[in-house]
């Protein structure tokens, strides 16, 4: 594969035949997922045949209590990022700019604590929730989220305001600012962009969690709603498919349109935890 | 810098700055090891007792670890993983480059690039309710294969290991956008000088790849294969979706073993046991990247 010679006619040529065969799942979820459950049938998949998107997404909202899920996840993605990217924040601000005694050694503390598989923890989890009355409760999820969010968090945020000079820190406090008032007024507004895209990447992984929703909750209004889906698809995969890929529509829309718009950002908080 | 520089002002106020400095951590520190190595800590004990969640674990050594590599249902999780962790190397970071190699530069790149993106925040559950629903029986693949005159085909969710190959490519429609998205900005990052001398010495196509751009995107080529190592060992949302890790046990994962042996069978040891082991294999794999992460830090 030549470089330079291919000419950008043939490399354009080549990714959109690609492009287009990646759009064509897209294509007919789309198309099915608008078939109302009179007309679908498994054996005609590629022709569309009529327009009851709207009516498939208001019953799939219905069944397995998709909407109460999603209220509950939206809560969950908003709340649980926002704490997380403050307490990542607030470590990264103690290593760098207060210089913490073996900081490194905080650091990589924190930062161990995403590097092995949820499956480390489910089952201990699962019991002390059990236990404690936190299973199957808004505010035993929003805890978990946070806790998994905070090692990216932390490990981004710290990378972030190494880029920032000392001095920056040194001339506040020689203005009389508390530590406290230094990371609200100095450091925080000046990581805006990198809080945003923590907080977005997080947000979706949340958006996006099954396995934490299977195994902490199980009533509709706990749920989130990638788990609810999931149910759905099991319980009327069989009758109703079109009305589940309806849902599985709705369930990817937020996220997806959250991630083509905020591209820019996203990139940066990958580029951000990578380097 | 050493205490004697500094005036007794000067250290008393670092010392300030010192115990501030544990408030400002500790938030993390708390949340961190409350909820997830305690829990870590209790599944390395609990995988070496006998525990179905009444009463006490008692304790039975390596016993667990025994019966584990005695059942062939393990064995064949492990070589599915295996599959999955080869799998995912080779078709979404392989795309991955070709799509960011074919639109760098290219006129119009950023759109090209664009239908790779769309799938890559869909849920895993999500991809596998698209994808559970085109490869059905007579489904929408098999219609597209008929139209071919290809009537004979395989049940895709059903024979092993078509089963899990499958499964894989339809990660690999997920994956290939991100991949492709960080590669691109490796490329970007290239310095323009050793590109334009290559290029006026007459290298082009595969030695230019050969001699500059892979050296240089070879940092960031070992952080996207080590992430998709670690991912891929811990896959479980797509299969758990599209066969329950069926029919019988054929497409499971270490990840889906598991999750069944702990809440479907209520074997708690023999559960965390599969997570140790699960966990052992993933820290190998990821001193692989950590070690780029971090070495390439701002010491501190």
């Amino acid at each position: 594969m030549s470089l330079k010679k291919t000419g950008p006619a043939l490399r354009t040529a080549v990714l959109a035949v690609l492009g287009l065969i990646w759009l064509l799942p897209v294509y007919l979820l789309l198309v099915n997922a608008a078939k109302s459950p009179e007309t679908f049938t498994t054996k005609e998949s590629w022709v569309p045949t009529d327009f009851a998107l709207f009516g498939n997404i208001a019953e799939a909202l219905e069944l397995s209590g998709l909407a109460e899920s999603a209220a509950s996840t939206l809560l969950y993605a908003v709340v649980a990022p926002a704490i997380a990217v403050l307490v990542g924040a607030a470590a990264g601000f103690a290593i760098v700019a207060l210089r913490l005694r073996h900081g490194f050694a905080w650091f990589v503390a924190i930062f161990g604590g995403t590097v092995f598989p949820l499956q480390m923890i489910l089952l201990p989890l699962f019991d002390a929730y059990s236990r404690t009355g936190l299973f199957d409760t808004q505010g035993g999820m929003i805890v978990v989220y946070t806790a998994i969010s905070i090692p990216f968090s932390a490990f981004v945020m710290r990378n972030f305001f190494s880029g920032i000079a000392h001095n920056v820190f040194e001339a506040a406090v020689i203005d009389g600012a508390s530590t406290w008032r230094i990371f609200a007024r100095v450091y925080l507004p000046m990581a805006s962009s990198a809080l945003v895209a923590i907080f977005i990447l997080q947000a979706t992984f949340i958006w996006n969690d099954f396995l934490l929703g299977l195994v902490l909750s199980q009533s509709d209004t706990v749920r989130p709603i990638v788990t609810s889906l999931a149910g759905m698809q099991s319980t009327y995969g069989g009758a109703q498919m079109s009305t589940v890929l309806a849902g599985g529509l709705l369930v990817s829309l937020p996220t997806v349109v959250l991630f083509l718009f905020t591209q820019k950002f996203f990139a940066r908080g990958l580029a951000l935890g990578q380097y | 810098m050493t205490d004697k520089t500094l005036s007794p002002k000067a250290l008393r106020q670092r010392d300030q700055y010192r115990w501030s400095a544990l408030g400002f951590i500790a938030p993390g520190v708390l949340i961190v090891a409350v909820l997830l190595y305690l829990p870590l800590l209790w599944t390395t004990f609990l995988s070496l007792t006998e525990y179905n969640g009444l009463g006490d674990p008692e304790w039975t050594g390596l016993a667990n670890y025994v019966e584990m590599f005695d059942d062939p249902g393990f064995i064949g999780s492990v070589l599915n993983t295996l599959l999955w962790v080869g799998g995912t190397l080779l078709v979404p970071v392989g795309i991955g480059l070709g799509v960011a190699l074919l639109t760098w530069n290219l006129k119009g790149g950023t759109w090209l690039r664009l239908p790779f993106l769309i799938p890559y925040a869909l849920s895993g559950i999500g991809v596998g309710v698209i994808w559970s629903f085109i490869l059905s029986g007579d489904g929408a693949l098999d219609q597209a294969l008929a139209a071919f005159g290809i009537a004979d085909t395989p049940r895709w969710l059903v024979d092993a290991p078509l089963n899990t190959v499958v499964m894989i490519l339809a990660t690999a429609w997920q994956g290939v956008g991100v991949n492709a998205l960080l590669f691109t900005i490796g490329l970007q990052s290239i310095p323009r000088e050793p590109l334009e001398a290559a290029r006026m010495d007459g290298a082009n196509g595969m030695r230019l790849f050969r001699s500059i751009l892979w050296p240089m995107l070879r940092p960031l080529t070992a952080v996207v294969v080590g992430l998709s190592i670690v991912a891929s060992l811990k896959t479980f949302d797509i299969v758990q979706g599209m066969t329950k890790g069926g029919p019988g046990r054929d497409s499971e994962t270490l990840a889906l073993t598991m999750y069944k042996e702990t809440f479907v069978n209520s074997e708690y040891g023999l559960g965390s046991a599969i997570a140790v082991f699960l966990t052992v294999v993933t820290l190998i794999a990821s001193i692989l990247y950590l070690r780029q992460q971090l070495s390439s830090k701002h010491g501190v």
